[in-house]
């Protein structure tokens, strides 16, 4: 049974030798997959999380640090599409529609990936079609968008409608963000959840989701 | 013999020189030519063709340095902004440094409570009489997008109630054709015709790119749309060091500039000559909280280097920033990095300089802020101009006076002194010099307390001159879709 903590270490250094390595040989060795995930990985990424929040963390380090996770993750996709494994949710996220701006949805994304989430990233401009096309394939926890302009934020009402129509909305959480907007706003279109950065997002999304 | 006059040296600050300015130049056309950028508007992108651009794949085009010669050659190398009763108040060329509000901030101080609240348009009425009422602040924009108005139209309701409210220059933010044509038609109105309007423009459109290199439809119509209206307009992108541009200062530049240059050379095509204030924003991301900085040092020193790019290779007159903070209050740390921006921006001589007034990262509007760079401005102005050697400055007949005169002779009773105090010195009316006790009896005021008064002094007091009630409903007509 080997020490999972060289492995934690390594992912929160951004250490992707040592670390896919170290994944390897867990796996290799009989350990439990869902430990290597949980105790391993996540946990990993739940310290990375911590020390950033706290401030002794840089983005690009902590970046690096999931992008380590991503690669142990490919190891474990075996496992993942046996059903060996499972995520902690699935999650759609997209920049909606008139807006390009991805910068801050791509942080989200990594962070929740980080956390433990499957993330299924749609790009930017998407429009509210897409989002219910998307969510009725894949049947997901939650529905994430972002905006960067005011004047694109109606888009996301739109969205929620759409889901309506679709039969879908109350079969997902919603959760909202990006610079324009507010928890007001987030209150007014009845969305489940808004964060106001990237940090925030996971552990918005956790708690939405009732889960640790 | 007769002496003659010594001039002035006015303190300039430079920060690159010939070669590093090139290299960054360089680097941009290397951008246009081999890594090339996203095209979504297909009318901008045949005339990019038409012109010579590849395209590279599907609508991803490269564009050749001879282009960017074109464009900076037919480019106005002096734009001239007017205000709304035709005077030439901000002639931008020569590096005079002009200073104005920002846009788009969601939350504003509120006046009476501090408190951070969501902008409503009377926030933006008040903005802009603050900024009629204010000697340094020579241009206005919304300081709010306000939740009170209909989202689709909000730029327009925005324009329609600074024109209401002030009659200095407007920049202004559109979302795409669609209302920047009835912001035109307002303009027009005010000037009374389109024709009157082209010989003295009274606005200036700020729209944006996406960086890395991409440039969505709606922007381009803008563009395409002033470019052919002759209405002044800046394209800056994002390109801010760690977000969407490299980390390190000089490729961020590069970015920028590339993104810039790809507006021009569509701009010229589409209106060959017509005004385009120059430069991106190039600012960071931050590295911890990944806000995109307003009190940085960074961007203060990279509009400075764009200032020297532009003495050195573009001499067309450049758009910068400055009197913003990422404070959430207006405390040490709001008037700390508003005058870093205020000071560096006069001294490497950028022209049109907006964003005075945030506070949060530009997510917060305060009209305390305003009324404190107002007078930071001033006392800048002070410092730039210089000290001035004559026979009236060097004062040595007064010196002699005092000097040798009785006891009771002192500079302060002198003549010299009462003719020239008033220009020879900075006057600060807020900057607080008070003996302790009369600052205490006076309310032990801070500075915030101060602004904050003389806020809602000009607010009460200053008169706007009115539009004329016919110009005021043909404004209201526009706005309600006629």
């Amino acid at each position: 049974m080997s020490d999972l903590k060289a492995l934690i270490e390594a992912v929160i250094k951004g250490d992707v030798k040592s670390a896919t390595a170290d994944t390897q040989s867990a796996v290799d060795g009989g350990q439990n997959v869902q430990d290597i995930l949980d105790v391993g990985l996540i946990a990993a990424m739940d310290e990375v999380g911590k020390r950033f929040s706290k401030g002794q963390m840089f983005v690009p380090q902590m970046l690096r640090s999931a992008r380590t996770m991503q690669e142990c993750m490919k190891l474990l996709e075996p496992f993942f599409q046996e059903g060996t494994i499972t995520s902690k949710g699935k999650v759609i996220i997209g920049t909606v529609k008139g807006d390009l701006h991805d910068i801050g949805k791509n942080l989200v994304s990594m962070m929740m990936e980080g956390a433990g989430f499957t993330m299924f990233d749609l790009g930017v401009d998407v429009s509210p079609e897409r989002f219910v096309q998307k969510a009725q394939e894949i049947e997901p926890d939650i529905v994430a968008m972002s905006a960067l302009l005011s004047t694109t934020m109606p888009s996301m009402r739109l969205t929620i409608e759409a889901l309506e129509q679709a039969s879908l909305r109350s079969k997902v959480k919603v959760m909202i963000g990006g610079a324009p907007v507010t928890r007001k706003y987030a209150q007014e279109i009845e969305a489940d959840c808004y964060a106001p950065d990237a940090g925030s997002a996971v552990t918005r999304a956790k708690e939405i989701l009732g889960i640790s | 013999m007769k002496q003659s006059e010594i001039p002035t040296f006015q303190p300039r600050l430079r920060v690159l020189n010939h070669d590093q300015a090139l290299a960054i130049h360089a680097a941009a056309l290397q951008i246009l030519e081999k890594t090339g950028f996203k095209m979504e508007h297909p009318v901008a992108l045949e005339m990019l063709t038409d012109a010579g651009c590849k395209v590279t794949n599907g609508d991803w085009l490269r564009l050749p340095a001879s282009l960017v010669e074109d464009a900076l050659n037919s480019a106005p190398r002096q734009i001239t902004l007017y205000d709304q009763k035709g005077n030439e108040t901000m002639p931008l060329a020569n590096g005079n440094p002009f200073y104005g509000t920002g846009s788009d901030a969601i939350f504003t101080l509120d006046l009476k409570t501090g408190q951070r609240r969501r902008v409503v348009l009377k926030d933006v009425t008040n903005f802009a009489r603050l900024v009629d009422g204010l000697e340094n602040i020579a241009f206005a924009m919304s300081m709010g997008n306000p939740e009170d108005v209909p989202i689709e139209d909000i730029y327009i309701h925005v324009f329609a109630e600074m024109v209401k409210n002030t009659n200095k220059p407007i920049v202004f933010i559109a979302d795409s054709g669609r209302d920047i044509a009835r912001i035109y038609r307002i303009a027009c109105q005010v000037m009374g015709g389109e024709e009157a309007f082209q010989k003295k423009p009274f606005i200036l459109n700020y729209s944006e790119a996406i960086s890395p290199l991409r440039f969505p439809e709606n922007v381009m119509e803008k563009l395409i749309f002033c470019a052919e209206k002759s209405i002044p307009i800046c394209l800056p992108s994002g390109s801010n060091a760690g977000g969407g541009a490299p980390i390190t200062l000089a490729g961020a530049m590069a970015l920028g500039i590339a993104e810039n240059l790809v507006g021009l050379v569509i701009h010229q095509l589409a209106g060959k000559g017509s005004p385009f204030l120059f430069g991106p924003n190039v600012s960071v991301l931050d590295m911890k909280s990944t806000v995109v900085s307003y009190g940085c040092p960074e961007w203060s020193l990279t509009q400075a280097a764009l200032a020297d790019m532009r003495d050195e290779i573009y001499g067309l007159p450049i758009w910068a920033y400055a009197g913003a903070s990422d404070a959430k209050v207006m405390d040490a740390q709001a008037g700390a990095e508003a005058m870093f921006s205020i000071i560096s921006s006069m001294l490497s001589r950028c022209d049109l300089i907006h964003d005075v007034g945030f506070l949060e990262y530009g997510s917060t509007s305060s009209l305390e802020m305003v009324v404190m760079a107002n007078e930071l401005v001033a006392m800048s102005r002070f410092f730039t101009e210089g000290i001035p050697v004559d026979k009236e400055t060097l004062a040595l007949e007064a010196i002699e006076r005092v000097t040798v005169g009785g006891p009771g002779s002192i500079f302060l009773m002198d003549d010299h002194t009462f003719e020239h105090f008033m220009q020879a010195q900075f006057l600060p009316t807020l900057l607080d010099r008070n003996r302790y006790d009369s600052w205490q009896e006076a309310g032990a005021t801070d500075l915030y307390q101060r602004c904050n008064a003389e806020a809602r002094r000009i607010l009460a007091e200053h008169q706007v001159e009115p539009k004329t009630d016919v110009v005021l409903t043909e404004i209201d007509r526009i706005l309600q879709g006629g």
